[in-house]
């Protein structure tokens, strides 16, 4: 199930209280895609760590429709990702000694017992569609692209309504990043997905609805 | 509940020790690791701090190896000794260290030691409660095995009669036990003394050699490691009376002549009832003499090994109680390596309670593994100190595999993987948005 964002009066510390990032307000429609860009120590990635429901010392209000991220716990916090918030990193964090299927299925090891086999048929699906050989031993010998491509699989396989991404395209060349950002644009408009890209690469930002640039810790 | 504890047969009595020390791990590993299934993670972060996965295995074999290797070798040898000891119910020798008695009848050990006269050997032969009172005379070997002078009696009750070949009808035969090194025929020259102070030359104006005549079976004692020859022979080889008057001159054993007795260190005494040896003991412990059970002497000094073995168990005990909490300090350090996995984990959404399995199953393969490890290491190097201890007492030591190892492995695993919720936990407490920078 796909949802807006709505943010207001965001405010992002450090853990001696130093204000890293402030965000008066920001509104997404469900399905929308936002690209998020800016120097680098700008606070793209707290922003995204804090619409994750990832950071800590946040106040101000992050709702993803009814839920607001920021009050409550942290078990909380992850059930949400678990269900509605699928993850994308620059250097994809795969485990290197799993094959593509159980690295894109890894939620399976934790989901209840029924919703196993629905994620591993799932993240098969992803994965077929994204031409990767789920039948690989490991996942040690791909290439930039195949592993983040395995990640973004990873991050589909519950189906959530939400995609972030932080830099998906930075550890790529230009050709795989060309073809994610391709991918990445079509899950938001033809899959229905919120999504929320931090990205300095401008191919990827040109297919985003809107761009946010910050500066400083707060939008530019 | 005491009763019927005590009540139980030994066997189960162990089976639910065990029972009752594993179930901490269990507990703690059914409640982390309900409906999760952690393992492929698990074996992938093994597999990629593998050689640090290694260290920590061995830490841990070689800690629990140290510890069973020595308790196993203590129950060992004690077995061994309690064996040795078994044939013999009761000693009677002139007063002095019934130790130093114990040590030169049971375990051959050279010692100096007072004399029973002929009339005190007479009066223990002569009780009709005493099945063998088998008299013996030592200080003489060959080829390092010792040479005893007894009776054809006690080589029938040490051998119970298993003897190949025949014990002796001369004087100039000998049994030997099952490891001395020579053959049935083959001949001897007693030496005077044993060990390096042994001298070849000192008896050989003594007439002939003597011939082997027969070979007693295994005793698992330091008596397999013996020469066994008439008592009356190692008496005339060092000039004294035979034990038996000149018109008697040729006989072979028992009854000997209080008159011509020379005298005996020590004589092994056996009943028919195990009562009676109560009734000897005190009836032959006076100003002139003193009566033993070696039994109870080997008792007492297990009693004081007790403590000792009390002592080597708690130390044992806690060196591994410390490699556990500097394998679970090590833990956490070692969870920062793989920080970015387990806050990838929590990121995509994972429970804390699978991040924790993940973590908690990792510390319990590498403590049951090491365990494992440690179990046949132990039992490794028992075994060759058994096979040390074996070749130079002659007593059979074997380091069988006990239940007080089991319940230390037990133990150990249990409380650790209890301990290793602390390193889960701790993993639980970083930030995951920290973790995920890198």
């Amino acid at each position: 199930m796909t949802l807006p964002l709505h943010v207001t009066d965001l405010m992002v510390r450090s853990p001696r209280g130093a204000p890293l990032l402030v965000l008066p307000h920001l509104r997404l429609g469900a399905g929308q895609s936002l690209g998020i860009r800016g120097p680098s120590g700008a606070g793209k990635t707290t922003l995204l760590h804090a619409l994750a429901g990832l950071a800590d010392h946040v106040s101000g209000q992050v709702r993803w429709g009814e839920t607001n991220l920021v009050a409550p716990s942290m078990a909380q916090r992850a059930a949400f990702r678990a269900r509605h918030i699928g993850l994308i990193f620059q250097d994809f964090l795969l485990f290197d000694e799993l094959g593509p299927l159980a690295n894109a299925a890894i939620a399976a090891l934790y989901a209840p017992k029924n919703q196993r086999d629905r994620l591993r048929s799932a993240a098969e699906q992803r994965l077929q569609g994204l031409g990767i050989n789920s039948e690989t031993r490991t996942v040690a010998s791909f290439s930039g692209g195949e592993r983040q491509r395995v990640a973004v699989a990873r991050a589909l396989a519950h189906d959530p309504g939400i995609l972030l991404a932080d830099e998906p395209t930075a550890s790529l060349d230009r050709e795989a990043a060309d073809r994610l950002a391709q991918d990445l644009a079509t899950l938001s408009r033809e899959g229905g997905k919120t999504l929320i890209v931090v990205s300095h690469d401008a191919v990827l930002l040109d297919r985003m609805d809107r761009v946010l640039t910050l500066r400083d810790g707060g939008p530019a | 509940m005491i009763d019927l504890w005590y009540s139980l047969p030994a066997t189960a009595q162990d089976l639910a020790l065990l029972a009752l020390l594993i179930l901490p791990g269990v507990l703690t590993g059914a409640t982390v690791l309900h409906r999760y299934h952690p393992w492929p993670l698990v074996r992938a972060l093994i597999w990629r701090f593998r050689a640090v996965s290694a260290i920590f295995i061995l830490l841990i074999a070689v800690s629990v190896a140290m510890g069973i290797g020595l308790t196993a070798q203590e129950r060992g040898l004690r077995r061994a000794t309690a064996q040795a000891a078994d044939k013999f119910d009761l000693i009677v020798a002139a007063p002095g260290s019934e130790m130093a008695v114990l040590m030169a009848t049971v375990f051959l050990q050279p010692t100096d030691l007072p004399l029973l006269d002929g009339g005190a050997y007479a009066a223990i032969a002569g009780d009709n409660r005493v099945d063998l009172a088998a008299p013996i005379a030592i200080g003489d070997s060959f080829g390092g095995a010792p040479i005893i002078g007894t009776t054809a009696d006690l080589v029938h009750h040490l051998s119970d009669g298993r003897v190949t070949g025949q014990i002796w009808r001369s004087a100039d035969q000998a049994v030997i036990g099952a490891d001395v090194p020579l053959q049935i025929g083959s001949k001897i020259h007693p030496a005077h003394g044993t060990g390096e102070a042994a001298d070849p030359d000192a008896h050989s104006g003594h007439g002939d050699p003597l011939i082997v005549s027969g070979r007693m079976a295994p005793t698992g004692t330091p008596w397999d490691r013996a020469i066994l020859v008439p008592i009356e022979t190692v008496w005339g080889i060092h000039g004294l009376a035979n034990g038996h008057a000149p018109r008697a001159a040729d006989q072979i054993g028992p009854p000997f002549d209080a008159a011509y007795f020379p005298g005996t260190p020590a004589v092994i005494v056996r009943t028919r009832d195990l009562w009676v040896n109560y009734a000897l003991r005190s009836a032959y412990t006076n100003g002139n003499q003193m009566a033993f059970f070696p039994g109870a002497v080997l008792a007492r000094l297990y009693a004081v090994m007790g403590d000792v073995r009390q002592a080597m168990s708690l130390m044992a005990l806690l060196t591994q109680a410390l490699v556990a909490a500097s394998v679970l300090s090590a833990l956490v350090i070692l969870t920062r390596l793989f920080r970015r996995q387990l806050a990838l984990l929590r990121a995509i959404g994972a429970p804390g309670r699978f991040v924790m399995s993940v973590v908690w199953s990792f510390a319990a393969t590498l403590a049951a593994t090491g365990a494992v490890l440690g179990l046949v290491l132990g039992y490794g190097a028992a075994g060759l100190l058994s096979a040390l201890v074996s070749e130079r007492t002659g007593m059979t030591v074997s380091a069988v595999p006990g239940w007080a190892e089991i319940h230390l492995i037990a133990g150990f695993v249990s409380v650790t993987s209890v301990l290793a919720l602390g390193p889960a936990l701790a993993v639980l407490r970083q930030s995951p948005a920290a973790n995920l920078r890198g």
